[in-house]
């Protein structure tokens, strides 16, 4: 069965963590998933923009999702900003209809009109929920062996719980079940949930690099790569080791691209040779 | 009663707050922005404060104090000041405060207060300015299309900056923030 959605990259994948996106359009051509590219759009208003004026934020959310809507689909997220800001937006639209009245008169200057017609899903959750993980199983063909994986789901992806509704806020294990399918082992460390600090990059990049720089410092004890599902923690984690007076060495791997290798998906397919950190060690964990 | 309270213990007078220079109304205020009724709620566990990644690097940011200073009222300090911008936003602190406070959401609405104030931190508007006139914040030139090519993945989405800047005139958000936006 083919599933369609339409594919929404958002700001930072298409200019800094291509990787990701090729990783995931290899695994969707092996899980029968058509995305369809979004044209037209590339921001989904942002936290940052919800942080300064929430009636504007909710507006370009809403802009985009009608988009989605136009084209009569499902929409896909890779970033997990993406996913909460849209998935906020979505289902604050459908349930508060005064709210939503109140936006489509600001979409209308625009020819735009949210009717509440699709959903927004994050790529781990359409994985988890829509494909399952039984069919996904049956696509592995070189899996891992060994392979001590930690795993960053990152925040938005289940926070706010009471808003996303999907995982355990605190404790969640999706991710880490998809990385499990691949063979590979995950490993518990200190304080592994906790965030990239990306939103304070641009306010105060020593501050979010140290805070990125220390998780990876606990993490590379107990783990041979790190493996994430959203371009802002995959990029916090990738730049600050490069920029560490010492270098700790631990790949950090975008989740279709591990599940793309124990596909049996070519290394170089799946642009690992973009990923900064060296990742060709992973090789010599498959079977 | 004394008249200062000190609101980071250990530190200086010069952090401490004057009772006479705070809102009373200002709890009210906050509360009446959605997702911050419950602030009033807050009784200084410091479990925020705990497991908050940004508070456990710097001294500068503890979640626990926005609280106390949004519910005395401190209103110059805390929308003037920089701590609310260091913020991860990363709802742990949403997640496991015993009062469901859902502080993450406090400090939104006020850094939403602050901006109405007239104090927008320089690096969000920096952003906004590239959303409004780029279409999003980063800006796309023929080296990123050249990349994506020899990755076989198609050229960079158009952006829609025209209807954001629409949106953002209708909402005020220009005059509100104070960024510049391009002609049409």
């Amino acid at each position: 069965m083919t599933r369609k959605y339409a594919l929404f990259l958002g700001c930072t994948i298409p200019v800094r963590a291509n990787a990701y996106e090729v990783g995931t359009r290899k695994i969707a051509e092996k899980l029968g998933l058509e995305l369809i590219d979004m044209d037209g759009v590339r921001c989904c208003g942002s936290p940052a923009m919800e942080s300064l004026d929430r009636l504007t934020a909710l507006a370009v959310a809403a802009r985009a999702i009608c988009e989605a809507e136009k084209m009569g689909l499902n929409m896909m997220t890779l970033c997990n900003g993406c996913a909460e800001v849209l998935g906020k937006a979505n289902n604050t639209l459908k349930k508060d209809l005064k709210l939503r009245e109140e936006i489509n008169s600001i979409l209308s200057e625009v020819g735009h009109e949210f009717k509440g017609a699709i959903e927004v899903k994050h790529l781990v959750r359409v994985l988890t929920e829509d494909v399952g993980l039984d069919a996904i199983k049956t696509t592995i063909r070189k899996p891992f062996g060994a392979l001590r994986v930690a795993v960053h789901p990152g925040c938005h992806m289940m926070r706010p719980s009471d808003v996303v509704s999907f995982d355990d806020p605190l404790e969640p294990t999706a991710l880490r079940t998809l990385v499990e399918l691949t063979g590979a082992e995950t490993v518990r460390f200190p304080d592994e949930t906790e965030c990239c600090a990306a939103s304070v990059l641009a306010v105060r990049e020593d501050l979010a690099t140290e805070i990125a720089r220390k998780k990876i410092a606990v993490a590379v004890k107990y783990a041979d790569i790190m493996v994430t599902a959203c371009p802002f923690c995959y990029l916090m984690y990738e730049v600050s080791q490069l920029t560490a007076e010492e270098m700790l060495k631990l790949p950090v791997v975008h989740y279709p691209q591990l599940l793309g290798l124990a596909m049996g998906i070519d290394y170089d397919d799946l642009a690992m040779g973009e990923n900064r950190i060296d990742c060709s060690k992973i090789k010599e964990f498959q079977t | 009663m004394s008249e200062k309270i000190a609101t980071t213990p250990g530190k200086s007078s010069k952090t401490a707050l004057v009772l006479s220079e705070t809102d009373p109304g200002f709890r009210k205020q906050v509360e009446a922005i959605e997702g911050a009724e419950r602030l009033s709620l807050c009784f200084q566990c410091g479990t925020c404060t705990a497991d908050c990644p940004v508070s456990r690097q710097t001294e500068e940011f503890h979640p626990r104090i926005i609280a106390r200073l949004a519910k005395l009222g401190a209103k110059n300090e805390l929308l003037g000041g920089d701590a609310l911008w260091l913020c991860a936003n990363c709802y742990t602190c949403y997640e496991k405060c015993p009062e469901d406070v859902k502080l993450t959401e406090i400090i939104v609405a006020l850094r939403n207060l602050a901006v109405r104030e007239g104090h927008v931190h320089p690096a969000f508007k920096a952003q906004m300015e590239l959303i409004a006139n780029k279409g999003a914040v980063y800006e796309v030139t023929e080296i990123e299309n050249d990349l994506r090519e020899t990755l076989s993945l198609p050229p960079i989405p158009s952006a829609d900056a025209k209807d954001l800047r629409t949106i953002m005139k209708k909402t005020g958000f220009d005059k509100l923030t104070g960024i510049d936006l391009e002609s049409e």
